[in-house]
C-alpha cells in the first residue's frame, strides 16, 4: 500500500523537477496551485473544519522560535514569498514568479537576488502588501532584539533594495543554494502594525496576528482551541470553508477517539498512531491514508564513545536489527524500510544503496574479525572497552520503549549490552542531545530543513555542538570527504548536479553508518469524507498546509 | 535509676489491648492477609510460572487473558503479564516500603529534634516543613526524578524526599506534648543527655502515631511510584513496576484493556490493604484519626 | 490583635519567599531547559540556541535571574510566558475557570453525596449499609486515580459510547447541557476521594450531635427523626462543610492536575504539566507562587478565625 503510493508521487515529481531543471521557468508550466481558478470566484465560504492537534500551537508571530504543530495555523494566516507544493517543487505566492538563474531572478555567482511581487495583495486590515513588507521581514529575522526562529540564510542577506512597490533586491554575503526553500517557510509580516512596536517580542500582533492568507484570526481559547474565520478578499484560491478550528487534544488515544466519534473533521500533527490504523482504515465516513512523512526513526551513536568508534561494530548493530519485525509488529505495518536520511520522495533521494539484512551470524562474524571477544559475562571486550552502552529516547514513548527492549534482547544474543535510561523531553532534547552527552539515543529526525537537501547542519563536521560546532550534528560524525560535498551542494543551484552530490554523499553514509536507521515515517492521516481539495504534502510539517481549498462536498 | 524512668513510662505502645482490639479489626486482618497473599505471590509467583517476565515473543503479542498457559494475557512484546506483575509486584513495594522508611526516619528526625528543642532550630525546621508542603507534591517528584537518573534507588529517594513533612508534623506535635510530662523532667533531673532523653524516652512514646503514619505512607508511595512511572518518569523499562506497566496501557485501551485493568487493579489491593491496616492501627493505638 | 496580624503576615511572607527560592532552585535544577523544545529542529542551530538563550536572559547566573524575576513580582510583573509570550497572570487566568468548574461540580457532587451516605452510616450505625460505605471509602481512597479515570473512559466511552473520552466541550456547541455531557466522568472521577473523605466527616459529626443531649430534648419533645437530623445535623456541620470546600482552594492547582490530565481538560494541572514539558519558567514559578499565596492566605484566614473564636491564642 505504502509502494503503490511512494511510486507514483516520485515518478511525478521527478517529472516536476526534471522539467524544471531542464527548463529553468518550467515551474510556470506547472499548473499553479495557488492561482485562483475562474470556476471558484463565485463561491461563499461555508461550513466549519476542526482540526485536530496534539500538540498546542501557541506562538502566532511565525518568525518567531516556534515548533512544528504552530506551522499549521502559520499557513493558513500567512504566505510566503513562494510555497513549496506536495511534488517538492517552488512555487509563487506572494511572488510573482520563482527566481532562478536562468529567468535571471539569481545571479550566475548566486549572489544577487530580485524578486518580483504580486501587486494585488492586501493584508487582513486591508492595507496593501508591498516590497516594503518583504523589507522588513527579512530585517526583523536579523534583528538581534527579536527573538527569531532560524536565522540561517537570512544572516547572509546584505543590501535588500525595495525597487518598486512589486519588486525587490538583496545580495547575499556568500551563495546559499538552500535559501530559496527557506524563503518557502518565511511568512511575511505587515510593517505597518509591527514597526511601531518598541519590543517585537511583546507585541500585540503576536496574540492576534494580521496576515495575507486565507483566514483572518478570530479567536483563541488558551488550552483549548482557536478559531480562524475566511479571508474572502485572499488573493489565490478560495477559501471554501467559513471557519477553520485548531484544537489541542493532549492525548493521542482521545484524539483519535475525537476522531472517530467525529467531533474532529481533519488529525494533523503527531496524526493517528500506529496501533489504531486498522480500526481507523475500516471506520465508515472516514478517509484515512499513509503519507510518507519526511522524518527518519532510527539509532543515534554517539562517536565520539570508544564503543562506537569502530566501524565494525556500527555494522554489527545494523545487521541485528531486525526492522521488519519491528515495523510489522510494534508499529502494525506503519514506517517504511530505507537505508538513508533523505526521504524517498525528494528529487534527491539514492535508490542504489545496498540494503541491509537482518542476520545475527554475520553480526557475531563482524564482531569476531574485528576483535571484539566475549567476556566471562557474555559481553563481548576489545582493549578494555566493554561492548556495553546506553540508550536513551523521550520517557513515556511506549513504542519506542517497545523497540528499545526489543532490540536489546536481539543485542544480547550478538554479546553486546544495551541499558535503558529515558528521560522526559525537556530533558533529552536539551543539552543532553544537542552537547552529545548520550551513548545512544532513539530519535525520529528530520534532515532537510524546508525540503533543501542540504545536511549540512547533521553531518558536517563544523556542525558538531560539542566542539563548538554551529549545528545539530548531535552524533559527531565527521567525513572530510562528505564535508566537501556539503559545501559544495550548498554553493550549486542547478537540481541535477546537486543530485549526483547529495547521491554520494548519501553513499558514504550508508557506509559509514552514523546514525542505524529503524525506518522511515509514515504518517496516518484521516479526515471525513466529503472534505475535498485536501492533499498532503511531506515537504512541510502540517498537514494544514493548504486549508484553503478545503471544502465541504455539497 | 533507668528503673524508676521506665516505672514511670507510660505503657508501651505495642501491649496485649491494643493487640487485641488490632486482631478484632476485621478490615486490618482483611489487609494483612491480602498483603501477606499479595506479598507472598510476587516472590514465589515467578518461579511458578513457565514464562520469564523479560521474554520477548512478538508472535504472542496481544494474547487476551487465559490463552494458553499466560493467564493474564500478554503486553505488546509478547511477554507474559502475569510474570510481569509478580516481577513488578517486587519492585512496587520494595519501593513503597523503602521509600516510608526513609521518610518516616527523616520526618522522625526533624519532628523529634523541632519538638524537643523548639526555639530558632523548631521554628526554622517546621517552616521549612511549611515551605515543602506547600509545594504540589507532585512538581517536586517531577521535578526531581527529571533531575536525576531514574532507577528504583533514585525513584524511592525522591518519593521519601517529598513524603517526610506528614511523619515530621506528627511528630513534633507529640513530642512538643510530651516534653513537659513527668517522665521526661525526671530523666532531665538524672542528668540523661538529651539525645538519651529524645531517643530512648520521648521517642518509645510517639510510637503510636509514627506507625500509623508510615502505614498509610506506604499505600501513597506505591500510588505516587505508580502515577510517576506511568508518566514515565519513574521505574524504566525493562524493570516492570505497576505503574510502568500501565505506562502505554491507555494506547490500547480499546484494543487490550486488561493490560490496564490488571496492574491497576493490583494497585488497588495493595494501597487498599496498607489503608485497611493503617485504620486498624489507628483504632488499636487510640490515635487521633485526622490525616486522610 | 494587631501584632498577632502582623506576626502571621510576615511568618507569611517568609514562607512564600521559601517556597520561591526553593521553587526557583529545583526548577533550574532540571537540565534541558525551555529551549529543548528545539533540540530536533535541522535548522535551530547552535548559533540559534545560544541567542535565544540569551535574549531569554537564561545565562545569566541563576541568583541574577532570581532577584530580577522576584524584584518584578514584588512589583506586580509576573512575567511572560516563554510560549506564547502572554502575561503569565492571563495565562493562569485563562486556565483557572475551567480547574473551577470541574472542583466546582465535583465538590457539589461529593458534599451531596458524601452528606447522605454519612448522616445514613451513623443513623444505621453498624448496619451492612454502614459498613459497606466504610469499606467502600477505605477503596476509593486507595484507587489510583489516572487508573480509574481509565477504566471509566474505556466503560463508557469506549465500550458504550454513552459519555466523551476528553474535552471541556464539543467545538461550535457551547451549550450549558454540552457542558455538563463532559463534566460528567471527570467531575464524578475527582469527587470520589472526597466523597470518602466527606462521608466519614460526616459520620462522625452526625454520630456527635446524635449522642448530644439536645437532640435527645428534642426526640422528647416528640420530633421527628427526620427533622431533628436535618435542622441540627446539617445545620451543625455546616460550618465545616463550608471550612472543607474553603480547604479545598489551595489545591486548585494540583487537586485536579491527574484528572485533567486523563480527561484533557484544560485547566490549570493540564497547564502546569504542559509549562513544566517546555520548560515554561516564568508560567511554572507564577503557578506555584499563586498556588502559595493561596495556601498562606486560607491560612491566614483561619487563624484570624480560630483567634477570634479562642482569645487565649490571641494572648500567646
Amino acid at each position: 500500500m505504502t509502494k503503490d503510493h511512494t511510486t507514483t508521487s516520485t515518478y511525478s515529481r521527478r517529472d516536476a523537477l526534471r522539467l524544471m531543471a531542464a527548463g529553468g521557468v518550467a515551474c510556470f508550466a506547472a499548473p499553479n496551485l495557488l492561482g485562483k481558478p475562474a470556476f471558484a470566484e463565485t463561491a461563499n465560504p461555508t461550513g466549519r473544519v476542526v482540526v485536530g492537534l496534539s500538540q498546542e500551537p501557541t506562538v502566532f508571530n511565525p518568525l518567531m522560535a516556534h515548533i512544528e504543530v504552530d506551522d499549521a495555523v502559520h499557513f493558513s494566516l500567512f504566505d510566503a514569498l513562494f510555497r513549496m507544493d506536495p511534488k517538492g517543487v517552488l512555487q509563487p505566492n506572494l511572488a510573482a514568479e520563482v527566481p532562478t538563474q536562468k529567468n535571471g531572478g539569481i545571479s550566475e555567482d548566486g549572489l544577487k537576488w530580485r524578486v518580483r511581487l504580486r501587486d494585488d495583495v492586501r493584508w487582513h486590515d486591508g492595507k496593501p502588501f508591498t516590497a516594503e513588507d518583504v523589507k522588513f521581514t527579512l530585517e526583523l529575522i536579523t534583528n538581534p532584539k527579536f527573538r527569531a526562529w532560524r536565522t540561517g540564510g537570512h544572516s547572509l542577506v546584505r543590501d535588500v533594495t525595495v525597487v518598486s512597490p512589486t519588486e525587490i533586491t538583496w545580495r547575499m554575503e556568500e551563495a546559499f543554494a538552500p535559501y530559496l526553500s527557506f524563503l518557502a517557510e518565511t511568512f511575511m509580516v505587515p510593517k505597518h502594525i509591527l514597526e511601531k512596536e518598541a519590543d517585537p517580542n511583546a507585541a500585540a500582533f503576536n496574540q492576534a496576528p494580521v496576515g495575507t492568507g486565507a483566514f483572518k484570526w478570530a479567536q483563541r481559547v488558551a488550552g483549548d482551541h482557536l478559531e480562524l474565520v475566511a479571508n474572502p478578499e485572499y488573493f489565490g484560491d478560495g477559501p471554501y470553508v467559513e471557519r477553520l478550528v485548531f484544537k489541542y487534544i493532549p492525548d493521542m488515544t482521545v484524539l483519535y477517539t475525537q476522531f472517530k466519534s467525529g467531533d474532529i473533521d481533519v488529525v494533523d500533527q503527531a496524526y493517528i498512531t500506529a496501533d489504531h490504523y486498522e480500526e481507523a482504515s475500516k471506520l465508515p465516513g472516514r478517509v484515512v491514508t499513509l503519507e510518507p512523512g519526511a522524518s527518519l526513526e532510527s539509532i543515534y551513536l554517539n562517536l565520539e564513545k570508544p564503543q562506537f568508534k569502530d566501524p565494525a561494530v556500527r555494522k554489527a548493530l545494523y545487521a541485528a536489527m531486525d526492522r521488519n519485525a519491528i515495523i510489522d509488529a510494534i508499529y502494525f505495518g506503519v514506517g517504511t524500510l530505507t537505508e538513508t536520511f533523505m526521504p524517498k520522495e525528494s528529487y534527491y533521494y539514492n535508490p542504489n544503496l545496498p540494503a541491509q539484512e537482518f542476520n545475527l551470524d554475520l553480526a557475531r562474524k563482524i564482531l569476531d574479525e574485528a576483535g571484539w571477544v566475549p567476556g566471562s559475562d557474555g559481553i563481548r571486550a576489545k582493549d578494555g572497552v566493554r561492548l556495553s552502552f546506553a540508550n536513551a529516547t523521550t520517557a513515556g514513548n511506549n513504542l519506542r520503549e517497545q523497540v528499545q527492549q526489543f532490540l536489546q534482547q536481539t543485542f544480547a544474543e550478538i554479546g553486546v549490552e544495551m541499558t535503558i535510561s529515558n528521560l522526559p523531553a525537556a530533558v533529552m532534547w536539551g543539552e543532553f542531545w544537542l552537547k552529545s552527552q548520550f551513548d545512544s539515543a532513539i530519535a525520529g529526525v528530520t534532515y532537510l530543513i524546508a525540503a533543501d537537501p542540504d545536511a549540512t547542519n547533521r553531518l558536517h563536521t563544523g556542525a558538531i555542538a560539542a566542539k563548538g560546532g554551529k549545528g545539530s550534528n548531535t552524533g559527531q560524525y565527521s567525513n572530510p570527504e562528505v564535508d566537501a560535498l556539503l559545501e559544495k551542494g550548498a554553493r550549486t543551484f542547478d537540481p541535477e548536479e546537486r543530485r549526483a552530490i547529495y547521491n554520494r554523499v548519501q553513499e558514504i553514509v550508508r557506509e559509514d553508518l552514523p546514525f542505524l536507521p529503524l525506518f522511515a515515517y509514515t504518517n496516518v492521516l484521516g479526515r471525513k469524507e466529503g472534505l475535498e481539495g485536501f492533499e498532503p504534502n511531506a515537504n512541510t510539517r502540517t498537514a494544514s498546509w493548504h486549508a484553503t481549498t478545503w471544502r465541504w462536498q455539497s | 535509676m533507668t528503673a524508676i524512668v521506665a516505672n514511670s513510662r507510660q505503657e508501651r505502645w505495642w501491649n496485649s489491648r491494643t493487640a487485641h482490639r488490632f486482631m478484632s479489626h476485621h478490615l486490618a486482618l482483611i489487609g494483612m492477609v491480602m498483603i501477606a497473599v499479595l506479598t507472598l505471590a510476587c516472590v514465589l509467583g515467578p518461579y511458578l510460572l513457565p514464562y520469564d517476565s523479560l521474554h520477548i515473543d512478538l508472535r504472542a503479542r496481544f494474547a487476551p487473558p487465559f490463552t494458553g498457559h499466560h493467564y493474564l494475557g500478554t503486553d505488546p512484546l509478547g511477554r507474559d503479564l502475569a510474570a510481569r506483575l509478580f516481577m513488578a509486584g517486587r519492585i512496587s513495594l520494595l519501593v513503597g516500603f523503602s521509600a516510608m522508611l526513609l521518610s518516616t526516619l527523616i520526618g522522625t528526625l526533624v519532628g523529634v529534634l523541632a519538638g524537643y528543642r523548639g526555639g530558632w532550630l523548631g521554628t526554622t525546621l517546621m517552616r521549612t516543613v511549611d515551605g515543602f508542603l506547600s509545594f504540589p507534591s507532585i512538581f517536586l517528584v517531577l521535578a526531581l526524578s527529571a533531575a536525576l537518573k531514574p532507577s528504583p534507588m533514585m525513584i524511592t529517594v525522591v518519593i521519601a524526599a517529598t513524603s517526610w513533612m506528614e511523619v515530621a508534623r506528627i511528630v513534633e506535635a507529640e513530642v512538643r506534648s510530651l516534653r513537659e510530662r513527668e517522665f521526661v523532667q525526671a530523666g532531665r533531673m538524672l542528668g540523661l543527655s538529651g539525645t538519651h532523653i529524645m531517643f530512648r524516652e520521648i521517642l518509645p512514646n510517639a510510637m503510636g502515631p509514627i506507625i500509623v503514619a508510615a502505614t498509610l505512607t506506604v499505600a501513597r508511595a506505591i500510588l505516587m511510584e505508580a502515577y510517576v512511572s506511568f508518566l514515565g518518569y519513574g521505574i524504566q523499562p525493562p524493570l516492570p513496576s505497576w505503574g510502568n506497566m500501565l505506562n502505554g496501557a491507555q494506547q490500547y485501551l480499546g484494543t487490550a484493556p486488561w493490560l490496564a485493568i490488571i496492574p491497576g487493579a493490583a494497585i488497588t489491593i495493595a494501597v487498599t490493604s496498607f489503608n485497611f491496616i493503617g485504620d486498624g492501627l489507628r483504632d488499636a493505638l487510640d490515635v487521633r484519626g485526622d490525616h486522610t | 490583635m494587631r501584632g498577632f496580624l502582623l506576626n502571621r503576615l510576615s511568618q507569611s511572607l517568609v514562607l512564600l519567599l521559601i517556597v520561591s527560592v526553593i521553587g526557583f532552585v529545583v526548577l533550574n535544577l532540571i537540565p534541558g531547559g525551555p529551549l529543548a523544545q528545539f533540540g530536533l529542529d535541522p535548522s535551530m542551530t547552535q548559533d540559534d540556541l545560544d541567542r535565544l538563550r540569551e535574549q531569554l536572559g537564561l545565562n545569566r547566573p541563576l541568583w541574577m535571574q532570581y532577584l530580577d524575576w522576584a524584584w518584578r513580582l514584588v512589583q506586580g510583573d509576573w512575567g511572560h510566558s516563554f510560549r506564547d509570550g502572554a502575561p503569565v497572570l492571563d495565562v493562569i487566568g485563562r486556565h483557572l475557570v475551567a480547574t473551577l468548574l470541574l472542583m466546582g461540580s465535583s465538590t457539589v457532587i461529593a458534599i451531596a453525596i458524601g452528606t447522605w451516605i454519612g448522616i445514613r452510616g451513623a443513623t444505621h450505625r453498624y448496619s451492612v449499609f454502614d459498613y459497606l460505605a466504610t469499606v467502600g471509602a477505605m477503596v476509593a481512597l486507595s484507587i489510583p486515580t489516572f487508573w480509574f479515570g481509565l477504566v471509566g473512559i474505556y466503560v463508557f466511552s469506549l465500550r458504550l459510547g454513552w459519555l466523551p473520552a476528553g474535552n471541556m466541550y464539543t467545538i461550535g456547541d457551547g451549550s450549558a447541557l454540552n457542558y455538563l455531557h463532559h463534566l460528567i466522568m471527570p467531575s464524578i472521577v475527582l469527587a470520589l476521594v472526597h466523597v470518602a473523605i466527606w462521608s466519614r466527616y460526616m459520620r462522625t459529626a452526625t454520630l456527635d450531635v446524635i449522642s448530644q443531649e439536645f437532640v435527645k430534648t428534642a426526640r422528647a419533645k416528640g420530633l421527628s427523626e427526620r427533622r431533628i437530623l436535618m435542622k441540627h445535623v446539617v445545620g451543625n456541620a455546616l460550618l465545616p462543610m463550608i471550612t472543607l470546600a474553603g480547604m479545598q482552594l489551595p489545591s486548585v492547582l494540583t487537586g485536579a492536575l491527574v484528572t485533567e490530565t486523563v480527561f484533557t481538560w484544560p485547566g490549570m494541572g493540564r497547564l502546569f504539566l504542559d509549562s513544566l514539558g517546555y520548560s515554561d519558567y516564568p508560567v511554572v514559578m507564577g503557578l506555584l507562587m499563586f498556588s502559595a499565596i493561596l495556601v498562606v492566605l486560607c491560612n491566614l484566614v483561619a487563624d484570624i478565625v480560630v483567634a477570634i473564636i479562642d482569645p487565649r491564642i490571641r494572648l500567646s
